[in-house]
């Protein structure tokens, strides 16, 4: 597997076809005798603005502090819980717990649902 | 017969990213500067167009991907946020342009000046993409549209000299005047080989769910729907180059524009023309607003669809709202559509190559494509579009100065 061609950018999909975003990052765990091992996926936060430069990274930090669902970490996700690679990357995982819909579920309780006919973001 | 029946989607991409407020204007300033010598302008921009949507649209219905996400993941995000920068600006601006041109046709019908319509008019496009499925804004914007053919029959009732539209189908070079003559071909191509147009067609067929099966529709669709455009804008131009340069009117706002229609048609040619430019405009204002949401959300992975509740995907829904909202700030403020719509055309220019350089690879990607990569012809007339974007992108700007 290429991690930059098959891997980084590729789109989430949870265990229900959820999207819950791309592929910003990965975290790589290389210990003094093993081989270098990709441990986890790294959604959202400042994690995409980084790989712009660190002014954009700082930027997005300020205004995550600032507004929203006070998240600034980006989503961790256990390389474990990777089901797939393909077109999409298949996760076991569930968007919601994994808190890849903190942004998506505080703009809608916020703002869409408050504005009439925005309906409800609450599942079934 | 229902995959056909898909051809709405070609002919309201068509009627919202051609005939809509910049290629009237740049159509009937060519038409009224030039006579017929810059018909071979929309002719280039209509064969590009084609080329280009059929690419998106067999992207989509093959790889299930759109052009927006796979250039994400392919390019990575540094090169995907700064299209993004790009295309929104520009596309941002189009669409104070055309909620300005429906204000304008308003105006025209009512006599109430063009501000006092930037916030009903946005309030109702926002109303339509809130409460609206895809298919509602597909098949309305484009059978409300089916009413600028009424150009066509403006121009023929002109009588136009056949042999000298012909003639103005292959380039030629002014005796004078050349750098204004440069200067509106570029703007008709900009006008013509619109990215948003790309991006709301790739997205259009995920909407519409269309499988590798409508990779021959596709082909028929993209191309019938842009000759349909392409037609209509020369048609515009045919008309300018009739009604408008015998008596040497030069097209600087909406109003002139007018003149082209009730040259032919004296009793309706007004009430045609307004009409006309207002479903064109609208078809437009959603078109555009759709495909910056469509933007970010497939650049960012979030969850998208017109035909979703807004809460099933706030962030899609939060970025067409805002986008609307702002964009009727500066026509509340009186800002002339027709300046901010020559600018835009420009400026699409300028940023053409960073939208168009992704579809050589993209099509010729076996992981995205597989069998129906690009062939030989495709692969040409991407490069040879990528070539002519950058000459439009390096002309485009000193031309405005100059001959603008």
């Amino acid at each position: 597997m290429d991690l930059v061609r098959d891997v980084m950018d590729k789109k989430l999909v949870d265990r229900k076809d959820c999207e819950m975003g791309r592929v910003d990052g990965l975290v790589m765990h290389v210990g003094p005798s093993s081989q270098p091992r990709v441990t986890h996926i790294l959604v959202g936060g400042t994690t995409p603005w980084m790989r712009l430069g660190p002014v954009f990274s700082r930027i997005s930090a300020r205004l995550a502090r600032l507004w929203g669902p006070k998240r600034t970490e980006p989503v961790r996700i256990p390389w474990s819980r990777v089901k797939t690679v393909g077109k999409d990357i298949k996760l076991d995982v569930m968007a919601r717990e994994a808190g890849a819909l903190d942004w998506e579920i505080w703009i809608s309780r916020h703002i869409i649902e408050r504005i009439p006919g925005g309906g409800t973001e609450e599942e079934e | 017969m229902k995959k056909i029946l898909q051809i709405t989607l070609g002919i309201v991409t068509s009627v919202g990213g051609f005939l809509e407020i910049g290629s009237v204007t740049t159509a009937a300033q060519a038409g009224a500067a030039f006579g017929y010598q810059l018909l071979w302008a929309i002719l280039l921009g209509t064969l590009c167009l084609i080329f280009l949507v059929e690419m998106s649209g067999r992207l989509s219905a093959v790889s299930k991907h759109t052009i927006v996400e796979a250039m994400r993941e392919r390019f990575g995000f540094p090169f995907f946020f700064i299209v993004l920068v790009g295309m929104v600006l520009v596309a941002f601006l189009v669409l104070i342009a055309e909620l300005g041109g429906i204000g304008f046709s308003l105006q025209l019908l009512t006599g109430i000046g063009f501000p006092w319509w930037a916030v009903p008019v946005s309030l109702l496009v926002w109303l339509l993409m809130w409460k609206g499925t895809f298919g509602l804004i597909e098949n309305g914007a484009s059978l409300l549209g089916l009413v600028t053919i009424s150009f066509v029959v403006a121009a023929i009732r002109l009588h136009p000299d056949w042999s000298g539209v012909a003639a103005g189908l292959l380039p030629a070079m002014p005796q004078s005047d050349k750098a204004h003559y440069g200067f509106i071909a570029v703007s008709i191509m900009g006008a013509s080989i619109s990215p948003y147009l790309m991006y709301f067609y790739s997205s259009g067929a995920i909407e519409d769910k269309w499988d590798e099966t409508y990779v021959g529709v596709n082909r028929f669709i993209a191309g019938f729907g842009m000759t349909f455009g392409g037609f209509l804008s020369m048609a515009v131009l045919v008309a300018a180059a009739l009604a408008l340069q015998p008596r040497g009117i030069q097209v600087d706002d909406f109003h002139q524009s007018a003149l082209l229609m009730t040259t032919a048609l004296p009793r309706w040619g007004f009430y045609l023309f307004a009409i006309s430019m207002l479903f064109a405009c609208f078809g437009a204002a959603l078109e555009v607003s759709l495909a910056i949401a469509y933007f970010f959300a497939q650049g960012f992975g979030w969850n998208w669809g017109e035909d979703l509740e807004p809460s099933k995907d706030a962030r899609f829904s939060f970025v067409y709202t805002i986008i609307i909202l702002l964009a009727a700030v500066p026509l509340l403020f009186g800002i002339d559509p027709v300046k901010v719509t020559i600018m835009s055309m420009a400026l699409t220019a300028a940023t053409l190559p960073l939208a168009i350089i992704p579809f050589l690879f993209l099509l010729n990607d076996p992981i995205y494509m597989g069998k129906h990569r690009n062939g030989w012809l495709s692969n040409s007339v991407v490069a040879i579009i990528i070539v002519v974007s950058f000459v439009l992108a390096v002309i485009s700007i000193p031309l405005q100065i100059i001959g603008g």
